[in-house]
């Protein structure tokens, strides 16, 4: 789910961080770097903050 | 025999019709390889300027079909998607929908798709379908797909789309060939789009459609486009310089905009869902992946690049491997253009009389414009450093690191880049603002960029330094020192400002950042020799125009009024001089500060160019009668005093000079980018007040309570 004004949700989703994507966090904390849709995108702490995601169980892709 | 689809029949007829060179439109993703693939295309044959009307950089290249009929390429700025974010994405949406008077609408566009993303790349594509234009479809980046275990049938994906697709590795030189020759067919076919508008948002696509056909004269699918874009996009960018909506066309919009918010539709969501389901599948059919995704090499890489630790160690060395390069290295360089410079002159000298024209070639021209050639060396490494940054894909992972430092003064990580760019030359700084998307976030980074001790004060800094500490006093780390802390000063100058503008005149909410980092990749020397010589270039063009301008009218203002005595020094003319008389004038002002009427001089001076402050200082204090040669100036500005004796260049008044010079605003050139780059004289006006303002106030209280405290 995405939450925040409508510009910066539909930026989200042209990019791919729809609500049925598979988002792999790689690295960091305050900010950080993810894997959507082939794409690695980097996210503020503001912007991650917005970004509400399910985490899948161990093994499951 | 089955020819390949970029390849016009025997039998056909050739082109006929109108003599108009066809128009290509190139579109595509950031970091898809858009420029390298037109930079190929066009090789030197092209054109570089802005926009009318917003700072967005124009390009227009040529290159010639199989039947040798020249053939414009515009490469337009890259862009996930036609809704428009910023200016850049705004001339995107525009020049394809025809609502630019200053460029002609495209006759066919070539997308560009990085191959390695093709779900996200598909994206864009998908609207540029829409727009029912003839269409090629280039898979760029097809060598780092295979290596990556892609497989992408790109029989399938034509037969699909409905257009040609052609495979490419541009920065290999692969694929150009079949894309010349499709270029070159007359007859390409127009994309069959296999997607229907989402029901919940058709009967207002087709009322805007209607309208945008008959009040805003499109044609039905250019108005169908467009249609989607305005009832899914309500906060789009609007720009200078492009057609207005009709008044019937922005009637009808806001009802259904009022219409859509009352019943809270959620348009847009459904619209990019529709579009991915229609990408989803499409991929299913035409993508293979040969082996399972694992950690690919950037991932490795990223693992330490953006570490919290290793990272920052790293981003360290390469800052102090630039900074390094910018102020040691291009020593050798400058010191070579110094020396020519100053054979020109004295070449001059030896040919023309003496008299005004030889001054104002000498003093006023060479001296003017020679000041910001001097530079080029440092220019050039900055913008090769920059390129190599940003080739490799290291520029965003810099980004990413500074976003959280950046974020305490309520900026973001892209404003690292032009902030960086600064130390060399706040002008190529300011330049690079254009790539930060919020407005408000773009304007404070433009007003603080010249907060960042640029290499035209480190003159100033350097002959203070030397005044104030004598070579064999102390050693060489205090001046080090005292040049970092000019340096940190301005640095802390910078973010303390941008702080309070961001608190102030321009709050906004706290910047959200979400920036694609490409796959690294090795440098692109070519490409980056390319960019080193385009950008050069428009610095030189940019400041040579203004500097000169401003050379000329600065000599004429130390040369005029002429001394009653035609044989009076050189140090008496410029007493007398226009510009001396505006230094008696500030003396006043600047006299609380420590400064007198002949650094006040300098300060005037320094307009031209901060750097010209050393060559002012050696005219009015270093300049002999007699024809000896003349006293160093350091040794010059420590024998200086006022007119009871006391010592001018106290230890006290060389720290609040460079003070004042880390603070105050005085480049001309600067101040005439930033008026470029905001449209408007407000900000250049605002930023002379504020900065200046500032530096009278803190060197007000350095002298002061220096003095107070026996200094």
């Amino acid at each position: 789910m995405i939450n925040g004004d409508d510009g910066f949700a539909q930026r989200l989703r042209e990019m791919g961080f729809g609500e049925a994507a598979l988002v792999t966090k790689i690295s960091g904390r305050t900010t950080s770097l993810c894997q959507v849709n082939g794409t690695r995108i980097a996210l503020n702490h503001n912007a991650a903050m917005a970004i509400l995601v399910e985490a899948l169980p161990t093994g499951v892709r | 025999m089955i020819l390949p689809p970029h390849i016009t029949p025997l039998g056909k007829k050739r082109p006929t019709g109108s003599d108009r060179t066809p128009i290509y439109a190139l579109v595509g993703n950031p970091n898809c390889g858009k420029t390298t693939l037109f930079n190929a295309l066009t090789g030197l044959r092209q054109k570089v300027g802005n926009y009318p009307g917003v700072t967005v950089e124009k390009k227009i290249g040529e290159c010639y079909s199989q039947h040798g009929r020249p053939m414009k390429i515009i490469d337009l700025p890259g862009a996930y998607s036609l809704a428009a974010r910023s200016p850049d994405e705004a001339v995107l949406r525009d020049v394809l929908l025809g609502r630019r008077e200053d460029t002609p609408q495209p006759d066919r566009i070539i997308c560009v798709l990085d191959a390695t993303n093709l779900e996200r790349n598909l994206y864009l594509a998908h609207q540029i379908l829409d727009l029912g234009r003839p269409v090629i479809v280039v898979l760029n980046m097809m060598d780092l797909a295979v290596k990556a275990g892609l497989r992408i049938d790109t029989d399938q994906l034509a037969a699909a789309l409905g257009v040609i697709v052609i495979s490419c590795s541009a920065v290999h030189g692969k694929g150009l060939v079949e894309l010349k020759l499709a270029m070159s067919r007359s007859d390409l076919p127009l994309a069959r789009h296999r997607w229907d508008v989402p029901a919940p948002i058709a009967p207002a696509v087709a009322e805007l459609q209607a309208s945008l056909s008959d009040a805003d004269a499109q044609s039905p699918l250019i108005a169908r486009a467009e249609a989607l874009l305005l009832l899914t996009d309500f906060e789009s960018v609007r720009i200078a310089g492009s057609k207005p909506l009709s008044a019937r066309t922005t009637t009808v919009l806001a009802a259904w905009k009022q219409r859509c918010l009352r019943e809270e539709n959620n348009w847009s969501g459904t619209l990019i869902r529709s579009r991915y389901a229609a990408i989803n599948a499409l991929c299913g059919e035409v993508l293979r992946r040969t082996r399972t995704q694992e950690l690919s090499g950037s991932d490795r890489l990223d693992a330490v690049l953006v570490h919290s630790v290793w990272g920052w160690l790293f981003f360290g060395f390469i800052m102090g491997a630039l900074f390094f390069s910018i102020f040691s290295l291009a020593e050798y360089p400058m010191n070579w253009i110094d020396a020519h410079i100053a054979a020109l002159s004295s070449g001059i000298k030896t040919v023309l009389p003496p008299g005004d024209l030889r001054d104002l070639i000498t003093d006023g021209v060479i001296s003017g414009v020679g000041g910001i050639v001097i530079f080029l060396p440092q220019i050039l490494i900055l913008f090769f450093f920059v390129g190599l940054l940003e080739s490799t894909g290291y520029m965003a992972r810099a980004a990413f690191l500074m976003d959280r430092p950046m974020s305490k003064v309520g900026l973001h990580g892209k404003s690292f880049i032009p902030l960086l760019g600064s130390f060399a030359c706040a002008i190529p700084g300011i330049m690079a603002t254009r790539t930060i998307e919020n407005a408000k976030d773009r304007l404070v980074t433009i007003l603080i960029a010249p907060l960042m001790s640029c290499s035209a004060r480190l003159p100033v800094y350097l002959l203070m330094i030397a005044t104030l500490l004598p070579a064999a006093a102390l050693p060489a780390t205090w001046k080090a020192g005292l040049m970092l802390l000019m340096y940190l000063l301005g640095t802390a100058g910078a973010f303390g400002f941008a702080w309070l503008f961001k608190r102030t005149l321009f709050k906004s909410a706290r910047p959200l950042m979400i920036m694609e980092l490409p796959a690294y990749q090795p440098p692109r020397l070519k490409e980056i020799l390319r960019q080193m010589v385009e950008r050069s270039w428009l610095f030189l063009k940019n400041a040579g125009t203004i500097i000169l301008g401003i050379s000329i009218v600065l000599w004429f203002l130390t040369a005029y009024p002429k001394h009653p005595d035609p044989k009076a020094s050189a140090e008496a003319q410029i007493a007398v001089s226009f510009a001396g008389q505006a230094g008696h004038l500030l003396e006043p002002v600047i006299k609380p500060l420590g400064f007198d009427w002949r650094i006040g001089i300098g300060l005037v001076t320094s307009f031209a160019a901060r750097e010209v402050f050393v060559s002012s200082m050696s005219v009015i204090f270093g300049v002999q009668d007699n024809g000896e040669d003349a006293l160093p100036v350091r040794d010059a500005l420590r024998a200086a005093r006022w007119p009871n004796g006391a010592i001018l260049f106290t230890p006290l008044v060389c720290i609040t000079l460079m003070v004042y010079y880390v603070f105050a605003m005085q480049c001309m050139s600067t101040i005439a980018v930033v008026k470029r780059e905001t449209n408007s004289w407000r900000w250049p006006l605002f930023q002379i007040a504020y900065m200046t303002g500032t530096a009278w106030l803190v060197c007000f209280a350095i002298y002061q309570i220096g003095r107070a405290l026996g200094y």
